[in-house]
């Protein structure tokens, strides 16, 4: 296991991982967003989830990340409106009836 | 006004801000590009309108139209892309610095809408298309994979910068803005 002081999510790489059975919150933090994702094969994914479920600083820091990724889609897929684009799309399409006419 | 018209107007171009939205991120907040986008998927969308079947999810047909329609212009481009430059600093969660303070990322809510925004859409472009792709649109790695022709490996290290630099870009926001200390 890692020291206790450091809170999770410095991990700058999302690759690697280790083999033994139980994950260290390092190797648990650096699957973060593959395993909110739903990207990890099923075996690490559940090997995540039994990590973080049990230990204090990774539960906080993954439910930290969901909530920033939540935000991220909510936020990022605002409509935009733009009177110039709709009074062109109005005159193409009036210009494509005409023809079909 | 013809049938087809008037369909085509109440089943497609009412998604016309949707559209746009999603054109602006796509292009980084290029507006001349982000209309052309639109005006592109709806030419398209008119065209083949008696392939589409009323009542299904025009929406989700449509940003299908849009996003093939900016990736093959992407592809087009970038025969010859451009290296992209790392910057590990930027890229390590925010948590550490604040988990004492906000630990549940309540700052975030406090950031107005257009500063998102404006933030996705400053992102490099190797960063912000895959973050488009899997955060906005909730496509998964492998597809995103193919459709940008990149090894999944790839998507998934742009994909994680991009959302470091995202998150350490609204960080310092709030942190300029009061929000945080």
């Amino acid at each position: 296991m890692t020291n206790d002081e450091q809170p999770p999510g410095d991990a700058v790489s999302p690759e690697g991982g280790g083999t033994s059975d139980e994950l260290s919150c390092e190797e648990a933090a650096r699957n973060v967003f593959e395993y909110l994702d739903g990207e990890l094969p099923p075996d690490r994914s559940e090997k995540v989830h039994r990590h973080v479920e049990m230990c204090r600083r990774c539960y906080p820091y993954f439910n930290f990340e969901r909530a920033f990724l939540d935000y991220v889609h909510d936020r990022g897929m605002r409509p935009a409106r733009s009177a110039e684009l709709e009074e062109r799309l109005n005159r193409l399409l009036k210009d494509l009836e005409d023809r079909e006419r | 006004m013809s049938a087809k018209h008037r369909e085509f107007e109440s089943e497609a171009l009412v998604h016309m801000d949707v559209l746009y939205g999603l054109a602006l991120r796509f292009t980084g907040g290029d507006d001349a590009a982000a209309q052309d986008l639109v005006q592109d998927t709806l030419l398209k969308a008119y065209r083949a309108w008696d392939k589409f079947e009323s009542g299904t999810n025009c929406r989700a047909w449509l940003t299908t139209i849009l996003r093939n329609t900016f990736i093959n212009d992407l592809r087009r481009r970038q025969a010859r892309p451009a290296p992209v430059e790392y910057d590990e600093v930027a890229e390590r969660s925010v948590y550490p610095q604040l988990h004492e303070e906000d630990a549940e990322g309540g700052f975030f809510d406090r950031i107005v809408d257009q500063e998102v925004i404006r933030a996705i859409e400053e992102l490099p472009e190797d960063f912000r298309v895959p973050l488009v792709l899997a955060d906005l649109e909730g496509i998964g790695y492998q597809e995103i994979s193919e459709l940008l022709e990149i090894p999944v490996g790839t998507v998934k290290s742009r994909l994680f910068r991009a959302r470091r630099r995202l998150q350490q870009r609204l960080y310092r926001y709030a942190v300029e803005m009061g929000y945080i200390r």
